[in-house]
């Protein structure tokens, strides 16, 4: 460095008596309403500790100098590859609905348009909490925000949406599923054993996060810690039977979606993600055998790109000094966040008011994901807080707006752009350091199992998100459209929606009814006596902490017993969740 | 209302939808404007709510619903009220609600429909305003 | 009293649960005609057994008490449950949420759940709670369990107002036993080592017994100290065999019934008294005056304290008839 520290402080304490402070006393000002960083800010001396280059420890630059998407994308570009509708070999868009039937006729009908891709399925809410579509639960909500699914049967009627050059072998499987992730991975190794496919080839990545589960989304069935001994179980399973299957994809957007602070984001998924590990270590795995099958679904999701951007930054470095120094990982797998999107907005971000100012928003995430290691994604559509599903068009400025950042922009042109900007490396280092103490508090407390238990990390998620209310209403926090910038000279500006007939309405309609009906004939037909055996097998595995429960609940599935049956006796043993009190 | 009165409120989320940030948005807020707000959590079978929308004497019931089941169980809850009886209760959804079903949920009785951006000060001064109409 | 009122006193009376529900209001509310409700039910009560269940924070006492609750329904018994938390002192508001623990037996037809605020009355919680219970008695209610946290003078009073006290505790909850306050300690018939599922149960378990042992009177019984678990249900049949054998034993001796009639007495006596002064304080500018009169160092708290007293002709007559000075 030419200048010496000295030399700058000198200089920064000219500048603040000769033009800063005196501008700020001009205009009645108690501060200055912007921040200027200098090298007194950051040490970049450290540069190889702190930052590193892409693809090297810490992975602060990123995981990689490139991701496969970046490879081809000018390639892609030309051929006119339209990256949301997948492809042979990649993963599908994400949905599912009504009955397993209806699903796959809808997937075979979006493969003859050119959309292929592996099944990415959406369960219904009467799926994820485990229970069956003849349950008095299940009442209004099958196969409504995602497809039911009860019983092998049910889920090999949607693979077979998926045969030939969509086989099972060539194509990976994404289960958007947690609490009964052990039944949902059952029946995917049941039906690659009915195929005659190895289980060493399977891909894909359950959801299987269960802890955020109790902080953030709700679809708990078992209390936090017998959960664990189900993730445990799919963790060994998967790791030893299904090498190239992930395990989990951790997920601090719910967390943050649920009003978590950024901060209470980062810890909170951290003290989760070590709980899986010590999880998986319990289970009798080197660490470097099963944590890199991790994955996580993406951290973050706010309006603030420079914090988001230093927030992906200070995460890849904190999970890779955990798996280095805590738990002595030595592969560089297992030190990566390997997530899809790194920043973006969240759908918490959207308003309803004055919609189409959303997709401005959707493209300041996508900056900062796109200068923070991925895909500079706009998402959501700018219609996703109407609750109408995304339209074409919606859906279409989405896409477009991430192309013109990635070819026009040229935003994924550099790695880590904002590496030894004074300010970014303070930003990371603070977040980084908030986070860390934030974590320690839940350590201290026992981990993540604990504060979940004694309602910590819940409760302070709801008061957050109380506190970030208040703020908005004070008018301390200003949201265009919201309580600024709304008075009747501003017009609402809106195009024309149409609203692709993503699923059918009136299938919908009649989905739950249909779905009862299939139960039904399989309860009758199927064989009673195997369904017994195998279920009281399954409770007497249950009884016994050390077993792994993964070949009982393989057996239950294959003999056709339902996802409730399955789920209730492990209910019997392992208790049931309670809901927080606030 | 009386001298030692306090405005009861339910908020209760019907249904396997486990979203709560809304709801503990409300209740958190409901509390500080004086209210007394019973939360009842997730999960949530419309005859519980009905349940304790009776025993607790609530003055109000807020749903919360973000599913998009909000017809279904809306209808189901209104039904349960009125069947105990308890039909004066003013009723309130939030969640995700489109524009179109705002208005099937006004017919069926629903008197205020609350959806993002909604403040906390604008649905404690709806309920005041409610209350003082009907007594 | 008004024809509303005695009409809402028949239904709640015929099971209606709407009726018992405002009729609680009613009386909690201290709304005009509450003290008229009381007097026309009072000859009607004093059936009830009252449990009350105490404890700190997250040894999951609303969870235990849904647990025997329903294994007390399901034997016959009509329940009340009144589940006391605190009011906000800022807003006067308030977070009711021990429903969310009793889910199962929300809609049980024998049982009706009632969760109530302190509401910061001086002194009044245990006289509001006390008329709430008196009210579910009156509807018949066999069994009212009445849960509080255990802290605060207000609360431990209510459940001392109870005919058996239960104190939960668990294990993980820091210093456990160390924070079983004084004062709760005393009062407890039984103590309960909820969450036995967990490690250290019987670490917790034995601590108390040996402080138990430290501290009862010699000849008098020693509580008992049992394990529960709301998730695994162990020790749930225990907890509901020792509370009916109690209830089946119930049989108060006169004194203490006497004691406890001249406790409430004294009680709401208390109670009116108090509102009394501080309306009359707060209903002139003399306290004003006087609290300017000690920041500006001319007089003193209990100066000025016994100056307001004497403007009170009620305070005066005491004096006159006590030849004490207040």
């Amino acid at each position: 460095m030419r200048n010496s520290k000295k030399e700058i402080k000198e200089a920064l304490k000219k500048w603040e008596d000769e033009i800063l402070n005196p501008r700020v006393q001009k205009f009645k000002l108690d501060k200055s309403p912007t921040s200027f960083y200098t090298p007194l800010s950051s040490d970049s001396s450290h540069f190889l500790e702190k930052v590193g280059f892409p693809g090297e420890f810490p992975y602060t630059a990123g995981n990689s100098p490139f991701e496969f998407w970046r490879a081809y994308a000018e390639f892609g570009a030309k051929l006119n590859y339209r990256s949301d509708w997948g492809g042979t070999g990649r993963s599908g868009k994400y949905g599912g609905f009504g009955t397993p039937a209806d699903y796959r006729d809808y997937l075979l009908k979006m493969q003859s348009m050119g959309r292929k891709g592996g099944p990415n399925i959406a369960f219904d809410l009467v799926t994820q909490c485990g229970y069956d579509s003849d349950s008095t639960f299940a009442e209004g909500e099958v196969g409504r925000v995602g497809v039911a699914v009860d019983s092998l049967q049910d889920f090999a009627v949607i693979y077979e949406a998926f045969t030939g050059e969509l086989d099972i072998d060539k194509v990976p499987s994404n289960f958007t599923i947690n609490a009964p992730a052990a039944v949902l991975i059952a029946m995917y190794v049941c039906l690659a054993k009915k195929r005659g496919i190895p289980l060493d080839k399977l891909t894909g990545t359950p959801q299987n996060d269960i802890l955020k589960e109790f902080i953030a989304r709700g679809t708990y069935i078992y209390p936090p810690a017998q959960s664990m001994r189900l993730f445990r179980d799919t963790c060994v399973f998967c790791c030893k039977h299904m090498p190239e299957f992930n395990i989990n994809s951790i997920g601090g957007y719910h967390i943050r979606e649920a009003g978590a602070t950024r901060v209470q984001d980062l810890a909170f998924s951290m003290a989760n993600g070590i709980a899986y590990i010590k999880a998986g270590l319990a289970g009798g795995l080197g660490v470097d055998e099963f944590a890199p099958a991790f994955t996580f679904n993406a951290f973050g999701g706010s309006m603030e790109i420079y914090k988001e951007i230093a927030f992906q930054r200070a995460a890849r470095r904190m999970w890779a000094h955990i798996l280095r120094d805590r738990f002595h990982a030595k592969n560089p797998k297992s030190m990566q966040i390997r997530q899809p999107i790194t920043a973006h907005i969240g759908c918490s971000s959207t308003t309803l008011q004055r919609p189409l100012n959303n997709l401005a928003r959707a493209v300041v995430g996508g900056m900062a994901a796109g200068m923070s290691g991925a895909i500079p994604g706009a998402f959501p559509p700018f219609d996703e807080p109407l609750g109408l599903g995304h339209s074409q068009e919606a859906t279409q400025l989405q896409q477009d707006a991430s192309r013109i950042m990635v070819f026009e922009a040229k935003v994924t042109d550099v790695c880590d752009p904002w590496a030894g900007s004074y300010f970014m490396e303070s930003l990371t280092d603070k977040i980084e350091e908030d986070a860390l103490a934030e974590l320690e508090k839940i350590e201290k407390m026992g981990g993540a199992v604990a504060a979940i238990e004694n309602g910590y990390m819940p409760r302070a998620v709801a008061k957050s998100a109380y506190e970030r209310q208040k703020k908005i209403e004070k008018q301390e926090e200003l949201v265009v459209g919201v309580n600024c910038f709304v008075g009747e000279h501003e017009i609402d500006v809106s195009i024309n929606r149409l609203v692709e007939a993503t699923y059918n309405p009136e299938l919908m309609k009649t989905a739950e009814e249909r779905q009862k009906a299939n139960l039904a004939r399989l309860k009758r037909e199927r064989n009673g006596k195997a369904v017994l055996t195998s279920l009281r097998d399954l409770k007497v595995q249950a009884e016994d902490k050390d077993k792994n429960l993964m070949p009982a609940i393989c057996e239950c599935v294959e003999n056709d017993a339902t996802l409730q049956e399955i789920s209730d006796v492990l209910r019997e043993v392992l208790g049931e969740a309670q809901p927080m009190k606030l | 209302m009386g001298e030692g009165s306090k405005i009861r409120v339910l908020i209760a989320k019907p249904g396997l939808d486990g979203h709560e940030r809304g709801a503990h948005v409300v209740v958190y807020g409901l509390r500080d404007e004086g209210f007394e707000v019973i939360y009842t959590g997730i999960r949530q079978s419309p005859a519980q709510i009905v349940s304790a929308a009776v025993q607790e004497d609530v003055d109000v019931v807020g749903l919360s619903i973000l599913s998009g089941a909000h017809i279904s169980l809306t209808k189901k809850v209104m039904q349960g009220l009125k069947a105990k009886g308890a039909d004066d209760i003013l009723v309130t959804v939030g969640g995700i609600i489109p524009e179109e079903d705002k208005k099937t949920l006004k017919k069926m009785g629903v008197e205020g429909v609350f959806t993002s951006g909604a403040k906390i000060k604008d649905i404690a001064a709806f309920i005041r305003a409610k209350l003082r109409e009907s007594s | 009293m008004e024809e509303k009122l005695e009409l809402m006193i028949e239904d709640a009376r015929d099971k209606n649960e709407r009726a018992l529900a405002k009729l609680i209001s009613h009386v909690e509310d201290r709304k005009t005609g509450w003290k008229d409700i009381m007097k026309s039910i009072y000859a009607k009560t004093g059936q009830t057994c009252v449990i009350g269940v105490t404890g700190s924070p997250g040894a999951g006492k609303s969870s235990l008490v849904g647990e025997f609750a329903k294994k007390l329904a399901n034997l016959g018994y009509s329940i009340g449950i009144i589940a006391v938390d605190p009011s906000s002192p800022f807003s006067g508001g308030a977070v009711l949420g021990d429903r969310i623990r009793m889910r199962d037996i929300s809609t049980y037809q024998n049982i009706f759940i009632r969760s109530m605020a302190t509401r910061g009355m001086l002194g009044g919680l245990c006289q509001a709670a006390r008329d709430v219970v008196r009210i579910m008695d009156f509807a018949g209610r066999d069994i009212v369990i009445i849960e509080t946290v255990g802290v605060g003078q207000d609360e431990i009073e209510v459940v001392s107002a109870a005919d058996y006290v239960v104190l939960v505790t668990y294990p993980g909850g820091g210093d456990s036993v160390q924070a079983i306050k004084a004062g709760v300690m005393e009062i407890a018939d039984l103590f309960v080592v909820n969450k036995c599922d967990r490690d250290g149960a019987d670490v917790i378990v034995s601590e108390i017994s040996a402080m138990l042992d430290l501290s009862g009177d010699a000849g008098s019984e020693t509580p008992q100290v049992i394990r529960t678990s709301a998730l695994t249900k162990e020790g749930i049949d225990n907890l509901v065999d020792i509370l009916s054998d109690f209830m089946n034993r119930k049989k108060k001796c006169p004194h203490l019934q006497m004691e406890c009639v001249r406790q409430e007495v004294i009680s709401i006596v208390e109670k009116e008294m108090a509102s009394l002064i501080q309306e009359r304080i707060a209903g002139n500018g003399n306290m004003e005056k006087e609290l300017k009169l000690i920041l500006s160092g001319k007089s003193d708290p209990y100066s000025a304290a016994e100056k307001l007293m004497n403007r009170f002709t009620v305070t005066k007559n005491l004096e006159r008839s006590t030849g004490r000075r207040l």
